[in-house]
This record gives structure tokens, C-alpha cells and sequence, in this order.
């Protein structure tokens, strides 16, 4: 008897010989992945669960690193406080910001091409140069911040020395770096069909009902995207404040980020610098879950059809 | 089978004609240093050359990790791939990962000489009863003042037993709003280690010798007035408080003529020097008739415990405090009390100062020797100094907070 399945043998052995080149061919990338990422990725739960010293005997201590965190480490709460203030600044000016350049640049005027450049150039900057650039314009006495400001008559405060201003004066400097997500927006922009913005002007809507109305269902999809990869920033944030305020004044911009760090690289307590990325990465997790279920309420992915039920 | 051949052949080649090279090539001696300014270099790398010249196959490399010096040997060592040989001052961080010298010592005593060092640095990388390094070069603080705008003032220089209501009686005549002059700078984030001294001069200390106790010492008396001096000093624009929300460094100032006195040391002094300012150095002030102390940086040069090149690399630290090494260093100050007096450096007046205060400052042992989370505890008392500076006052209250919040450190 000859079945079905017997006269598909061959082909499936075809295929199981195809199936080692495919894999030979993106190997590079599984390989990276798996020593460069998977690897240290469980390396480091692993070490969270360690006494792990740079140098020294390492001792299990099970969940001692996450109790000790929550229970007895005040810097813990307060640096995770700080960071959930700064994302809560960060992430919607952002996404605001970005969004308003990129509908400005989309007008076509004169010279577009040049403040496109303009407004992308940031983000191209290494974040040791951006941080340089900063301090020197926040300065007190000699920053060019200030001196703008005086010839409004205000006193500028001191940026980047009072603990009021530190965290608004980092927030700015982040927000300086839009240049990707205002890219991301403008690339959007373009995509969005011309017949829906002239059915709408022949109908009498007026521009600002367009923007809300055609122009922010079409990229809500590019918002999510913009939304979730700011609050993954803004809870890495670790180059500015490193450099900037060195997490200073007394304390006000030591971000999470940066105790993570100080425990690792300054007291090398390896084990309770990998718990607290762990930290780190569950809240993130977390949230950009709940994002995710709640953009199911405003995305709108172009030719999607709505389904209000049934496994079809 | 033949594809086979084809790759593997070549690999075998390729693999014995590397070892073949490998073991012909000299024997590679890594030296890690956090220097990056181009005259340590050039004296670290000359250092190198010597001991090259002196050892046919070896070849010293030279590794600049520079600001990153902790970030990267903190990373090599976990990675157990350590350099030989290392500059280190961090002792209670890395003893653990270094190799004891006593043994070594004590068999080269006669060609190290030890009398002619000062015991105050071989001490500095003593723990548990085990010598970590030979000492390298080391500075004391002094302050540094414009001669010229003393002068302009109609003041006197300062002389020694000055103390700090001297200074600040002076400060106070320097200050001016419109050239932005003061008499003196107060840095708000200093270095806790340095900062140390004040409370030594004060008649106190941060920690107890046991390391156990911070109530009473920390937030002494004592303490809260060095803290409450320095910040009355900012208020009452006697001083220029520096790093508050401002890089800007008193090196630059001094040289720029905005401040008359500043306080450093030795890593200074080249680009006061090459500044061309006509200035003096004088011992840090007293408090009241209390001794000054200084505190000692110092650096030394260890060896890996787990280095493969063990003998060589003893070679290498022995040759680095060798009088013709010591001699060729120029950003610090010799080892070598014979290499000093021979340079005539105890009688210079840029230098003597630095050499005066020595006999005071081997009283008191630095902090971080005493308590395994000294690190921790260091950034709850910079808090405090910072607060202080901030608040300009309210010493009592910061130094209070940061003792009650170091309590879990105390073991």
C-alpha cells in the first residue's frame, strides 16, 4: 500500500537537507545572539542570585540581593523614583515633540531638507560631545542659556546645580536627541494617502481637524513604536547623568541607571547590580506590555479589519 | 573528503606557523596605568624602554586605561584577564586579586633600599600585615597663591602656622563682584579621601580606628565645624564654591587670576607652572593651633596574582623604584628622600611645602583602610559635604542623615 505520506517521504528529506543551509546561513547572527545576548542575559540572573564580588569568593545567597533591594536599601526607591519622574517628563514631550517637528516638516516649505538634517544631526552625536555641548550652555555664570535669558531680565537659575532644575535640565538635554522618533514620525507622515487630506479639504475640515482626525489614527501605530522605545530610554538613561550631573546635585538626578552602575563598576557588587537590572527589566517588560494591550484601543493598522469576535 | 582537506590543511598550517611565531616573538609583560596626559606617558613609556634595554625579550606594553581605570581592570579582572603589572592605589577594593610582596621584599631589601623611602608609603598598601605594592610617586596639599595679586593687595604671603582664620581674613580682601575675583575656592564635591584631612586637622576623624563606629566621628563636633567653615566661607563670598552645577575647575581660575589661593597638589603644578603665574606655595592652614595634616596620595605599582610572568613582573616593580626610575618621574614627587635632596627639591620653594608637612601626616589612617564598605559610606558623607556647600550651613543636619543612612554598612 501505497499511502499519502509514504510518497511524501522524499521531500521531506529534501527539505531536512535544505534545513541545515538556511540555519548555516544566518548562524552568524544565532551565534552573536546566543553568546552575545542569551548567553549574558542568563549569566546575569544567575549572578543575581550570587554574593558576587569582582574579585573574591562568590556565595549563593538565593533572593537575598532582591529582599535586601526592597527592604533595607533606601538609593533603591529613590533612584527608581527619580527615573519614573524623568520618564514621566521624557516620554511624552518626546512623543509630542517629535511629532509637532515632523508635521512642520512635512509642510514642504523652503528649506526643509535643511532643518531635517538640522533636527536629525543630534542624534548622530556621541552622547560625550552632547553632554559637553550641554554643560557649557548650562552653566551659571558663563552658559550661553543664561545669558539668553538676561536679556529677557530673567535670572537663570543654576541648571545643573540646583536639585529644582537638575532633573527638567537633563530632561531637556535627552529631548534634544528627538531626531530618530521625529524620522520615524516624518517617514509616517509621508505614507499617509493624499486622497484622505483632500476628501477632508473639499469637505470643509479645517487643518487642525485633519491633523487630529486623518493625521494622528494613521501613525498611531508609529506612536506605539515611538511610546515603547521612549520609556525603554528613559529608563536606561545613564549617559547623561553619568556625565552631566554625575548624579548630583546631592542625589536629585541619580537615576536608576546609574546605581546599577555604581554598584557593578564603583562598590563591585556584581550580584546586586544584575538583580537590579533585573529590576530593570521586569518594569520595563511590565510596562511596555500594558502599552501594548492598550494600544489595541487607538492603534489602527491600515487595512485592518476590525473583528468583533468568531476565529475566522 | 576533499573539501575536508582542502579547509583543514590550511588551518593546520596556519595554526603551527602561529604557534612557531608565538614562541619566537619575546615575552609580553602588560603594564596597565590610568595616566593619559602626554608627560606621564611619555615617563611611563621611557620607564619601559629602560627596562626593555635591560631585559632582551621582553617587551613591556603599555596599557592606558585612564579615566576608565577601574571600569576596565574591574572588568579584565572578572574576566581573569588582568594585566601583569599595575598602577593601584585602591587597595581595599583589589587586594584580593594582587600578589603579597613581603617575601620579595625581604629578600631584595638591600638593592630596594628601604630606609630611603618613607615608611608613610610603604605603609599605604599594608593590609592585614601584607604589602600590596611598591610605592611609585606620591603628592601631599598644599596651597598654591598668587604672589602678584598678594602684592597688588598690600597683603603678606602666608607663612607657616598660618591658619584658616588667617586665610579667610585675607579671602575676604580679594573678593570682587565685578571681576568676578574671590580669595579662595571651596570645592563642594571633593574627593572624600582628600577631604579627610580637615578633620584630621580638626582633631577628629570619619571613622573610628576599628572601623566600626561613625557616630560621634562623622558628624563630630569637629566635623560639623570644618563643614560649617568651608560653607560660611561660600556665603560670605570669602571663597568661590566650585562643582556646584559647573565644571569649571580651580586650576583654571587660579591660572585665570580669579581666585588668590587654591588649594591642590602636586598633579597641578605643571599647569600652574606652564601658566606662567607668579606664584607661592604655602603648608595647608591650621585650625586654631592644632597641627595641619595633610593626606597622602600615593600611588604603587602591584603585581597580578595570577600573572604567569611572576619573576619578571618583580623585575618590572623593582626597576620602578630604582633611583635612575624615580629620577625620571616629573608629576609627582620621588620616593626617594636621596633622589629629593639630591634634585634640591626639600630646599625649592615651589616644593618644600609639599616635603614640610610629611611628619604630621603619617598619624591617622585613611578611612577606606578601615571598613570593607568604606566605598558605601563615602557617598552618603559626599552627600553631606555637598549639601553643606549647597545649603551653605546646616552641617549638623547632612552629616547627621549621612550617618544615620551609613548605619547598615557598620556590619
Amino acid at each position: 500500500m501505497t499511502s499519502p505520506a509514504l510518497a511524501k517521504r522524499p521531500s521531506r528529506r529534501r527539505t531536512g537537507g535544505a534545513g541545515i543551509a538556511p540555519w548555516l546561513f544566518i548562524s552568524p547572527w544565532i551565534l552573536g545572539f546566543l553568546i552575545f545576548t542569551l548567553g549574558p542575559l542568563i549569566f546575569s540572573f544567575v549572578m543575581s542570585l550570587h554574593d558576587w564580588p569582582v574579585v573574591g569568593k562568590r556565595t549563593f545567597i538565593g533572593l537575598d540581593n532582591y529582599t535586601t533591594m526592597l527592604r533595607d536599601d533606601p538609593q533603591f526607591r529613590d533612584s527608581l523614583w527619580i527615573t519614573v519622574k524623568f520618564a514621566c517628563l521624557f516620554v511624552p514631550l518626546n512623543i509630542v515633540l517629535s511629532f509637532l517637528l515632523a508635521v512642520l516638516l512635512n509642510l514642504n516649505l523652503r528649506g526643509t531638507a535643511l532643518f531635517r538634517t538640522a533636527f536629525y544631526l543630534p542624534s548622530v552625536i556621541s552622547g560625550v560631545a552632547l553632554v559637553t555641548i550641554w554643560s557649557w550652555l548650562y552653566s551659571k555664570e558663563y552658559g550661553l542659556l543664561n545669558y539668553l535669558l538676561s536679556f529677557a531680565g530673567i535670572t537663570g537659575p543654576n541648571w545643573l546645580g540646583d536639585e529644582n532644575w537638575a532633573l527638567l535640565a537633563i530632561t531637556i538635554a535627552s529631548l534634544w536627541g528627538l531626531g530618530g522618533s521625529m524620522l520615524i514620525f516624518l517617514a509616517g507622515l509621508q505614507s499617509v494617502p493624499k486622497e484622505l487630506y483632500e476628501a477632508a479639504r473639499i469637505s470643509g475640515v479645517p487643518p487642525w481637524a485633519q491633523v487630529i482626525h486623518i493625521t494622528l489614527p494613521m501613525l498611531s501605530p508609529m506612536v506605539l513604536f515611538t511610546f515603547i522605545t521612549s520609556i525603554i530610554s528613559a529608563f536606561q538613561q545613564l549617559t547623561i547623568a553619568l556625565l552631566l550631573t554625575k548624579g548630583g546635585p546631592v542625589g536629585s538626578t541619580y537615576f536608576f541607571a546609574k546605581y546599577i552602575y555604581d554598584n557593578a563598576f564603583k562598590f563591585h557588587d556584581m550580584g546586586y547590580a544584575a538583580a537590579m537590572s533585573w529590576v530593570m527589566f521586569a518594569i520595563i517588560l511590565v510596562l511596555s506590555m500594558a502599552v501594548m494591550r492598550w494600544s489595541t484601543a487607538w492603534v489602527y493598522y491600515e487595512g485592518e479589519v476590525r473583528k468583533d469576535g468568531g476565529n475566522g | 573528503m576533499k573539501t575536508t582537506t582542502r579547509i583543514i590543511a590550511p588551518v593546520c598550517l596556519g595554526l603551527a606557523l602561529w604557534a612557531n611565531i608565538a614562541s619566537a616573538e619575546d615575552t609580553v609583560l602588560r603594564f596597565a596605568t590610568w595616566n593619559t596626559s602626554p608627560e606621564s606617558i611619555a615617563v611611563n613609556q621611557a620607564i619601559a624602554t629602560k627596562f626593555e634595554a635591560a631585559h632582551p625579550g621582553v617587551k613591556v606594553q603599555v596599557e592606558l586605561y585612564g579615566d576608565g581605570f577601574d571600569d576596565k581592570l574591574t572588568a579584565a579582572m572578572g574576566a581573569g584577564n588582568a594585566p601583569d603589572v599595575m598602577y593601584m592605589w585602591n587597595f581595599p577594593a583589589y587586594y584580593q586579586s594582587l600578589m603579597p610582596l613581603n617575601d620579595l621584599i625581604a629578600r631584595d631589601a638591600a638593592p630596594l633600599d628601604l630606609a630611603d623611602i618613607p615608611e608613610s608609603l610603604m605603609k599605604i598598601s599594608m593590609i592585614g600585615g601584607n604589602t600590596y605594592a611598591m610605592p611609585v610617586g606620591f603628592t601631599s596639599q598644599v596651597v598654591f597663591y598668587n604672589k602678584d595679586m598678594f602684592a597688588t593687595a598690600g597683603l603678606a604671603e602666608p607663612a607657616a602656622g598660618w591658619t584658616w582664620a588667617d586665610l579667610r581674613t585675607d579671602a575676604a580682601k580679594f573678593r570682587n563682584a565685578e571681576t568676578k575675583t574671590y580669595g579662595f575656592a571651596v570645592d563642594a564635591k571633593p574627593d572624600p579621601y582628600d577631604f579627610e584631612m580637615f578633620y584630621w586637622s580638626n582633631g577628629t576623624k570619619y571613622i573610628s580606628d576599628d572601623g566600626k563606629t561613625l557616630e560621634g566621628y562623622m558628624n563630630s563636633p569637629a566635623a560639623v565645624e570644618v563643614l560649617d567653615m568651608f560653607a560660611d566661607m561660600i556665603k560670605k563670598e570669602e571663597a568661590l564654591a566650585l562643582h556646584i552645577g559647573d565644571e569649571t575647575g580651580g586650576k583654571a581660575l587660579f591660572t585665570g587670576g580669579k581666585i588668590a589661593m587654591y588649594q591642590s597638589a602636586m598633579w597641578d603644578k605643571t599647569g600652574i607652572d606652564e601658566s606662567g603665574v607668579n606664584y607661592g606655595v604655602a603648608v595647608l592652614p591650621q585650625f586654631g593651633d592644632k597641627p595641619a595634616h595633610s593626606v597622602i596620595d600615593a600611588s604603587g605599582i602591584s603585581i597580578s596574582k595570577d600573572t604567569k610572568n611572576a619573576d619578571l613582573a618583580w623585575e618590572f616593580v623593582k626597576f620602578f623604584s630604582t633611583p635612575e626610575a624615580v629620577t625620571m618621574r616629573t608629576n609627582d614627587l620621588p620616593i626617594r628622600m636621596s633622589v629629593a635632596k639630591a634634585a634640591g627639591m626639600d630646599a625649592d620653594p615651589h616644593l618644600k611645602a609639599f616635603f614640610d608637612i610629611l611628619p604630621t601626616s603619617t598619624r591617622e589612617t585613611n578611612a577606606f583602610l578601615k571598613n570593607p564598605n568604606w566605598g558605601r559610606i563615602q557617598e552618603n558623607l559626599a552627600r553631606a559635604i555637598e549639601a553643606t556647600m549647597i545649603d551653605q550651613g546646616n552641617a549638623k543636619v547632612h552629616l547627621d542623615e549621612a550617618v544615620a543612612a551609613s548605619a547598615r554598612f557598620l556590619n
